[in-house]
């Protein structure tokens, strides 16, 4: 091969790749409005992205898989803990993260602030990533969870359980979090009927609950009740 | 040493050092975060956040003041002229430095721009363009009086017009999250497997050429059939960080196939540094320096080629997005393509610039052999905490702290490993400040 050869092997390659990339951005630039909801992007969206970066969010969490591998992603953080999560985790890290083994900081963030940026991860959580991350996926059971159903028959309930991210907060025989209250013995305290209460609306049974109402049809609330009441 | 103003680079080269040592104690700091609870006081005022701005701008600071200092050094060499202006050198190395370090005790007050690897502030990242245009302008002044262009030069000022460039993609506030990380890839993508390629693709043909005497004509050429390849998969492979963040679906093929292709010209580069290495027409007067050169190329293909190859289909990316494996992947990739070769260029150059021929190299090879272990040690328990966290969180389900309590052991490793590395930076830097000239080569 001669130089020159070579040289218009550097060239081609080169060009053909550029080209490539800036024709798609062109592309990206007509789609991602759509994809991303940007008629969403109110100026109170805008003010939350402002705050995400002023405190450094980033440098710990990752969105859209982005980021500090410290803390959970926050892309979907909206439909995993809610509103109410949020402002908890937010607010009083010191109290959400008290039995954590890893902790957040408090920054004190103006009540304004708070709003800012729980209205951005709002925004952020309808962006279509397809269906990323995989456990966030909100309308399916995993593939996993499948499996186990069908293959070591385990309870739907059980399955549920731990598809639908319920140990991101709860422990079950010390597996799992511990922002909410450990199940162990769940089934000894309340029966199916007011476990299913609890589930369906939390802070309608008690006004202080922590915990969100979750987007779950009746059928899984009695599947994850029949299983809970067997915690005892 | 030719030319009086290759000395210029020898500051560069100190300071670079030095950051890199502090670079590998933020390092161990933030593995300390993974494995050991911390109290909530120290966490608020120093949080794992603040730690991890420090220690990647680190990286980034030396690694752009290796090169920098790099193409200072063979600059007087390639262009047969002394550098256009020596005090300009000085003062760009001087501003970019009191930039840097105001920007890290920044961080720590919480003045950042908040975003992950760019947090620089935006008034600061003034100096930084300030510094950059004083840097291309010397360089561009050295190459256009010298009238003797060379592919190596041309390779070279084109990675630096472009690197300087792609930084001003980062500045702006994007309004759309989506476009904003778009964005950012263009700065940290484009950066590592474009620009940077370009420079240390350059800057290693040129010690290629001096340490062998393999004829130019043949390290031109394999410069360019390897850049034309690296630009051909990079370029487009941009496109496997595009896999999620609100582009539309075809960047799962883009992304999929050109990245897929990223591994070929590294092994192109690895063959080609053997053949001259095998070829070569002049003594080898310090082994040490084409050891820390093919240490370079072989960790090159480990890290980022083997490393990146295995998360970078979309299929297997789905699930290890975000996740530790990528941690493994980062920190094998810079210590590859980019440490090493900083490294590679600080052993051939101090003992030019100190005027000795033949250095004693017993300690150096130490410190290089207990860095590689160190690194592939830490790059592993990374990995091997990446697919739990993968296996744990995304394929199980289970929840993200109780996936993390099972990846504590591992940090420890992680750790372990962290400070068997230190020692080997602690040993390589000492040596390479106070290498001392052997009367015999060693072997």
């Amino acid at each position: 091969m001669s130089k020159k050869a070579a040289f218009w092997i550097f060239i081609s390659g080169t060009l053909v790749s550029l080209i490539i990339l800036l024709a798609l951005t062109f592309d990206f630039h007509q789609k991602v409005k759509a994809l991303t909801h940007a008629e969403n992007l109110s100026p109170q969206v805008l003010a939350g992205k402002w705050a995400w970066e002023k405190y450094n969010c980033n440098d710990c969490h990752t969105i859209l898989g982005f980021g500090g591998y410290y803390g959970p992603d926050m892309t979907r953080a909206y439909w995993r803990i809610g509103e109410s999560g949020i402002r908890y985790a937010v607010e009083k890290p010191e109290q959400a993260f008290a039995n954590s083994f890893r902790k957040m900081p408090k920054k004190n963030l103006s009540p304004e602030e708070i709003d800012n940026l729980v209205a951005f991860l709002k925004w952020t959580s309808q962006i279509d990533t397809h269906d990323w991350p995989p456990q966030d996926r909100k309308f399916k059971l995993s593939s996993e969870a499948k499996r186990l159903v069908a293959g070591a028959g385990i309870s739907v309930g059980a399955a549920l359980f731990k598809d639908k991210g319920c140990f991101n907060c709860h422990a079950l025989q010390g597996v799992g979090g511990t922002t909410g209250s450990s199940l162990d013995k769940i089934g000894s305290k309340l029966d199916k009927e007011a476990i299913a209460r609890y589930i369906e609306d939390p802070s309608k049974v008690n006004p202080q609950a922590k915990m969100l109402k979750f987007d779950l049809s009746s059928e899984e609330i009695e599947a994850l009740a029949k299983f809970l009441e067997n915690q005892k | 040493m030719e030319y009086k103003s290759q000395k210029v680079a020898y500051p560069y080269f100190v300071i670079a050092l030095f950051l890199f040592l502090l670079q590998v104690l933020f390092g161990l700091w933030l593995a300390i975060n993974y494995f050991f609870t911390l109290p909530q006081g120290l966490v608020n005022v120093f949080p794992f956040a603040t730690a991890r701005a420090i220690h990647t701008n680190l990286l980034v600071l030396w690694m752009l003041l290796g090169f920098m200092g790099g193409t200072y050094f063979l600059l007087p060499d390639e262009t047969k002229r002394e550098i256009y202006s020596p005090g300009l050198a000085y003062f760009q190395l001087v501003l970019l430095v009191v930039t840097g370090v105001v920007a890290l005790v920044g961080f720590v007050f919480g003045w950042t721009q908040g975003r992950p690897l760019l947090e620089i502030p935006r008034p600061l990242d003034f100096a930084v363009v300030i510094g950059a245009l004083i840097f291309l302008f010397n360089v561009g002044m050295t190459m256009l009086k010298g009238k003797n262009w060379t592919v190596i030069q041309g390779t070279l000022l084109a990675g630096l017009i472009v690197l300087a460039l792609l930084y001003l993609f980062g500045i702006p506030f994007y309004h759309n999250l989506s476009v904003d990380w778009y964005y950012w890839w263009w700065v940290i993508h484009l950066w590592v497997e474009g620009a940077w390629e370009m420079i240390t693709a350059a800057i290693i043909a040129w010690i290629l050429l001096k340490i062998t005497g393999v004829p130019r004509e043949v390290v031109e050429k394999w410069l360019y059939v390897e850049l034309g390849l690296f630009l051909f998969t990079g370029i487009a492979g941009i496109g496997h960080h595009y896999y999620w963040l609100g582009a539309p679906k075809y960047w799962l093929y883009v992304g999929g196939i050109f990245s897929g292709l990223e591994p070929v010209p590294i092994i192109l580069m690895l063959i080609d540094t053997f053949k001259h290495v095998k070829h070569r027409q002049l003594e080898i007067k310090n082994p040490l320096v084409w050891t820390y050169a093919v240490g370079c190329a072989v960790f090159h293909l480990l890290g980022a080629g083997v490393f990146g190859f295995v998360h970078t289909l979309p299929m297997i990316n789905y699930y290890t997005h975000g996740s530790q494996v990528t941690a493994a992947h980062g920190h094998m990739a810079f210590f590859g393509a980019y440490a090493l070769l900083n490294l590679t260029v600080f052993y051939y150059a101090i003992p030019k610039l100190k005027g000795i021929e033949f250095f004693k190299e017993s300690l150096g090879r130490v410190g290089f052999w207990i860095m590689v272990i160190a690194m592939t040690g830490m790059g592993l328990a990374f990995g091997v905490a990446g697919v739990l966290q993968t296996y744990l969180e995304r394929v199980m389900g289970l929840g993200y702290m109780t996936a993390q309590g099972e990846m504590r052991f591992w940090f420890k490793i992680v750790f372990s490993f962290g400070l068997i590395f230190l020692s080997g930076v602690i040993i390589t830097i000492y040596d390479l400040l106070t290498l001392k000239p052997s009367v015999k080569r060693e072997g």
